[in-house]
């Protein structure tokens, strides 16, 4: 372990180098005049993807055998059963079945790699998008006042010196789950991260004094603090090369905005900035209305959500040692289908765990019989593992954070061993 | 429960209040007093800080306007929002598409998937020829269809939209009237990333929401449920009964009339066929819920309002059958476009549906059982009044009243405004059956609204930040979407945001690391005329007078950019780096060495990636490019100096504060 380390951060020395390129005049005098330390010895990492708009976990991973859940679901449920238009669940345990879509997640669950949490969610039975979106990302699922986000106290209890690269959300704006009083980086794209004042240095040496003072010196606390954060980051960036960019392994990212966030995540890791925790966002969860279902919108989901995560997977080729991988969604979907061949707003849904450390090949948790009378207020999956459960188990393990009074206020449940 | 108690407590104040504001009998405003000088703001201060509350920024001069005005003339003027707006219609004139009705809308900019579609039936091309995903294929494919059948692609609709909201926010003399718009829209999400919705979105903020910023808000709330963009954003469109009329099956009048009306003319095995087959078709109904849990939590009640999954549920079934009436050939109108044709549209009145431009009510959609909301029991058999009725009572609820004016204050007041401007303002709320302009005016009339803690206490969004850039520079724009653009970049992409939440309004959603660099590059570019489209002529704003040195730049703009703000610190942090000659020499030589225009150029295309045709056609622009600059009074190089001043006060914290 110790020597494959070692070749590992030379490795990403090495290709440190190769970015520099020219170093910008206003770095020499920023890397001059300030400690920057770098390269960032490297750490464990966790990446969450937060699946918006609550995703339907029973057609992500579907208990086939369950006779209540094709019967109220004509025109969603699929079968495991093998046919020759090739529109089969895969079988995954003789109970559960994954979407066909999501065929590039079955060799990982094979070796063990990928778990699933099945009938995880909120104590907090609110099916609203943006309350439970709130207290999952809080990490308080009673308390709405919580101004922190989980993920942002989690950067805070890593307890060593941060990089400003230590939280980093690839999302225009920050995510609830990194609101706090922990330096956390919104970065939509690497490559826009600098003072542009193209073939000018000595103005945006200027322009980088100048903002950098005036921050400073500014009395609005956000604003200072901010500042002060964006300016660490411009420094570190200036080193890599965000535009050139290749992954390994001849690795191709799908196009779409979480493919291009897990790709640039691959490349901070790659880059030994000091990354620790990374977030990203997957969107269009809310299928209401003709949620389809070998093919259509549903599908479409989860064939980027687990080609990205694949990609991002194989392209860190040697580094997957240090991830972790979670995604995470609101709550699930309605066990019946809706009157327009979509699903409402339900409880419980599953989620996927990627990594080397982690008790894959199995699922996880609890599903009973889909019967109305085992169905939370007559009409959802019930909710049978505490989104904290997962959630604190996968930070203890693969961080190292084991103070869950405070990465979880108010939690006091068990882990359910999904991690090794 | 405790605020319940407390709106108890403050209903006792009721009958002093409105004199307090300063209402008379019937209703219009009486003379109104600023409380400002308590707070110990000079009158300039106070205008300076109306400007920055009421406007997207004040533009060189303005705070002189307002004194000349008054303040209080000024805001009530403001209020009324019938200001004479010749420079927005002049730039408006060419935008064709927003006249267009919602119906011309769907016929001349039909969805790309929906002409595909008719160029197939059309046997204009092969099914399933087309590859959508290669979109500058389909595009070459598809053009002449859409030549010959007169379509024009949606995406031109959407930036004639997006370029309006650009252009009002910077020209219009109604400025509160657009800082309303923008608000009550956004507190009314629809989004233009929903597909379904998106073409009714134009029209929605124009019809729905602009008539109704300052009126009652139950006008304003019922005039979104019945909108298009609503109905479909929220789905409420294709929400139905489960004991509805349309459930032939089980319907005996219905079913007996047409056993003997079509028994009639075609038999009655025929007859109980089309029974079936209407039966089958009303499987593709049922309930939605989406619009009502959002119209409870986001719109009215607010989430800690008081209400069940119960409520919603039934609030839900009180709002079926209301839907968008079928327009065009396509869209999800069919069903009800068949059964309009068999009921005939003269007979609609008769038979409970409700028809009203592009909504319909359709009764035989509709939940027909007896439902309970908050208490309130509506009958069995309500039809479309029960909705008018719920709505009606969610927009008079206390908890509406103080989640909308909680709301309000911390748009106009500050991000966490007090209990007790929140309560007075909620108090004339409910006793002014939601008057909007008398809930505005109880806030800029309370001494919070003056206080030294509001004061600079609000943080510009992107989408503000660029528009008060461009008016406190008297910008000249004449490409609103390249503006649309950059704040785009900045994190704000007006009209997309996909939660019905809205945009967040507080200052920590939009300063984060990331963004707070996009904010100073915005800067650096708008004021080195880097921007495309947006002309900036710095040393007009000095009245044509070139300052002394970098030093004098930055006070003198300084100035003239934020008006009425104490910059002394700001001035003696940057002074020792303004005056090394050496660098401002180098910044000039440097700038000279480039032309502008070039690197306005260089800003928006990527040279390298470039094949000869497309760089032909940039040098051509290029030279364009130089001409435009050639007829401006500017002196290139050595002004690069004072455009890196400008550049940094707008991208200093100073100015992302209103």
């Amino acid at each position: 372990m110790v020597t494959r380390r070692s070749f590992i951060k030379s490795g990403g020395l090495a290709l440190f180098g190769i970015g520099i390129g020219g170093v910008p005049p206003f770095m020499t005098r920023a890397a001059g005049a300030e400690k920057i330390i770098l390269p960032y010895k490297k750490k464990k990492i966790l990446v969450c993807i937060f699946q918006r708009g609550a995703m339907d976990g029973l057609m992500a991973v579907t208990p086939f055998t369950d006779k209540y859940l094709e019967a109220a679901r004509p025109d969603l449920f699929l079968s495991a059963a093998k046919n020759a238009k090739g529109a089969s669940l895969i079988d995954l345990d003789g109970r559960f079945g994954l979407h066909p879509s999501m065929k590039a997640f079955e060799p990982f669950f094979t070796e063990k790699r990928l778990a699933i949490v099945h009938g995880i969610g909120s104590p907090n039975s609110t099916r609203s998008h943006f309350d439970a979106q709130d207290y999952m990302e809080s990490g308080t699922p009673f308390s709405k006042g919580t101004s922190s986000g989980w993920l942002n106290r989690a950067a805070g209890l890593l307890g060593h010196d941060a990089s400003p690269f230590q939280a980093v959300s690839l999302t225009s704006s920050l995510p609830r789950s990194f609101y706090g009083e922990h330096p956390a980086l919104a970065i939509s794209n690497l490559s826009d991260f600098s003072l542009q004042t193209k073939g000018n240095p000595s103005a945006k040496n200027m322009a980088a004094k100048s903002f950098e003072d005036l921050y400073d010196l500014t009395t609005s606390d956000l604003l200072k603090q901010t500042g002060k954060e964006s300016f660490d980051a411009i420094k570190m960036l200036e080193k890599i090369n965000p535009k050139g960019y290749k992954p390994s392994n001849n690795v191709s990212y799908p196009l779409s905005p979480l493919g291009k966030s897990l790709k640039q995540i691959a490349q901070l890791i790659k880059s030994d900035v000091g990354l620790e925790v990374a977030f990203a966002e997957s969107t269009g969860w809310d299928t209401h209305f003709n949620q389809g279902s070998v093919n259509g919108q549903f599908a479409r989901n989860v064939e980027d959500l687990s080609n990205s995560m694949v990609a991002f997977w194989n392209d860190l080729g040697a580094l997957q040692d240090d991830v972790t991988v979670m995604t995470m969604t609101e709550f699930g979907r309605t066990v019946k289908q809706n009157g327009t061949r979509g699903t409402d707003h339900g409880r419980g849904s599953c989620n996927f765990i990627l990594g080397n450390d982690i008790m894959g090949g199995m699922v996880h948790g609890r599903v009973d019989q889909l019967a109305i009378e085992n169905l939370e207020d007559g009409r959802d999956l019930a909710v049978t593992t505490d989104f904290r459960a997962v959630f604190s188990e996968v930070a203890d393990r693969h961080l190292n954070i084991n103070n869950d009074k405070l990465l979880f206020p108010d939690w006091s449940g068990k882990m359910i061993g999904v991690m090794k | 429960m405790k605020q319940y108690f407390k709106l108890t407590i403050a209903f006792s104040l009721l009958f002093v209040l409105p004199t307090l504001f300063g209402f008379n009998n019937n209703g219009s405003e009486k003379k109104i007093q600023f409380s400002y000088k308590s707070s110990g703001l000079t009158e300039r201060q106070a205008a300076a800080h109306l400007l920055g509350r009421f406007t997207f920024g004040a533009k060189p001069g303005e705070v002189d306007e307002v004194l000349k005005i008054g303040l209080e003339k000024w805001f009530l003027k403001q209020l009324e929002g019938s200001l004479p707006d010749e420079n927005v219609n002049e730039r408006l004139k060419s935008f064709d598409a927003l006249k267009l009705t919602n119906k011309e809308v769907l016929e001349i900019y039909p969805r790309a998937v929906q002409v595909l579609k008719m160029a197939e039936n059309d046997g204009f091309i092969q099914k399933d020829k087309a590859d959508v995903a290669d979109k500058k294929e389909y595009r070459k494919l598809l053009e002449p269809y859409y030549k010959q059948k007169g379509f024009k692609p949606q995406q031109e609709l959407f930036r004639q939209f997006a370029s309006q909201k650009i252009l009002r926010a910077v020209y219009s003399n109604n400025q509160l009237q657009e800082l309303l718009t923008d608000f009550w829209f956004n507190h009314f999400n629809v989004s233009l990333s929903k597909n379904q919705c998106a073409e009714f979105v134009p029209a929605y903020e124009r019809d729905v929401i602009r008539p109704n910023v300052t009126g009652k808000f139950e006008d304003l709330l019922l005039a979104t449920t019945k909108s298009p963009a609503m109905l479909m954003y929220l789905d409420n469109f294709s929400s139905a009964g489960t004991n509805s009329s349309t459930d032939l099956a089980t319907n005996d009048r219905f079913k007996n009339r047409i056993t003997k009306k079509m028994g009639e003319r075609l038999g009655d095995s025929a007859a109980s066929e089309l029974i079936q087959k209407l039966g089958k078709a009303k499987k593709g109904q049922g309930l939605n819920e989406n619009y009502a849990r959002e119209v409870m939590e986001l719109h009215t009640l607010g989430v800690d309002g008081g209400y069940a999954q119960q409520d919603v549920t039934n609030a839900a079934k009180i709002l079926t059958g209301w839907t968008l009436y079928p327009n065009g050939e396509y869209g999800q109108g069919n069903n009800i476009k068949k059964l309009i044709e068999s009921v005939g549209e003269e007979n609609l009145a008769g038979r409970g549906f409700v028809h009203e431009g592009d909504f319909l009510f359709a009764n035989n959609r509709h939940d027909n059982s007896e439902k309970v909301v908050l208490g309130k029991t509506f009958p069995a058999g309500g039809g479309y009044d029960e909705g008018l009725q719920l709505l009606k009572m969610l927009a008079h609820h206390p908890s509406t009243a103080r989640f909308i004016c909680k709301k309000i204050a911390s748009r106009f007041v500050k991000d966490n405004p007090s209990d007790k401007l929140v309560i007075a303002m909620t108090n004339i709320f409910l006793h002014t059956d939601g008057d909007i302009k008398k809930v505005l005016l109880s806030m800029v009339t309370s001494p919070e609204f003056w206080s030294k803690e509001a004061l600079r206490a609000k943080t510009k969004s992107p989408f503000e930040l660029a528009i008060s850039s461009v008016r406190s520079m008297n910008a000249d724009v004449q490409m609103p979407y390249a503006l649309y653009q950059a704040i785009e970049k900045m994190g704000q992409k007006l009209y997309y945001y996909q939660a019905p939440t809205g945009f967040p309004d507080n200052g920590q959603y939009w300063i984060n690391t990331g963004s707070l660099l996009n904010r100073m590059n915005f800067g650096l570019a708008l004021a080195n005329n880097k921007i495309n489209g947006i002309k900036i002529n710095l040393l007009e704003l000095n009245n044509n007078h070139e300052p002394e040195s970098a030093e004098d730049a930055l006070v003198k703009y300084s100035k003239l950019i934020m008006p009425e703000r104490n910059m002394d610190e700001t001035i003696k942090r940057l002074k020792p780096l303004l005056s090394d000659p050496s660098l401002v020499n180098k910044i000039d030589q440097a700038a000279s060495a480039t032309p502008v225009s070039k690197q306005g150029e260089q800003n928006t295309i990527d040279g390298a990636m470039m094949d000869d045709a497309s760089m032909d056609e940039m040098q051509s622009k290029f030279k364009k490019g130089r001409r435009r600059q050639g007829n401006q009074p500017e002196m290139l190089g050595t002004n690069s100096m004072l455009s890196q001043v400008v550049g940094i006060i707008i991208g200093s914290p100073e100015f992302q504060r209103r």
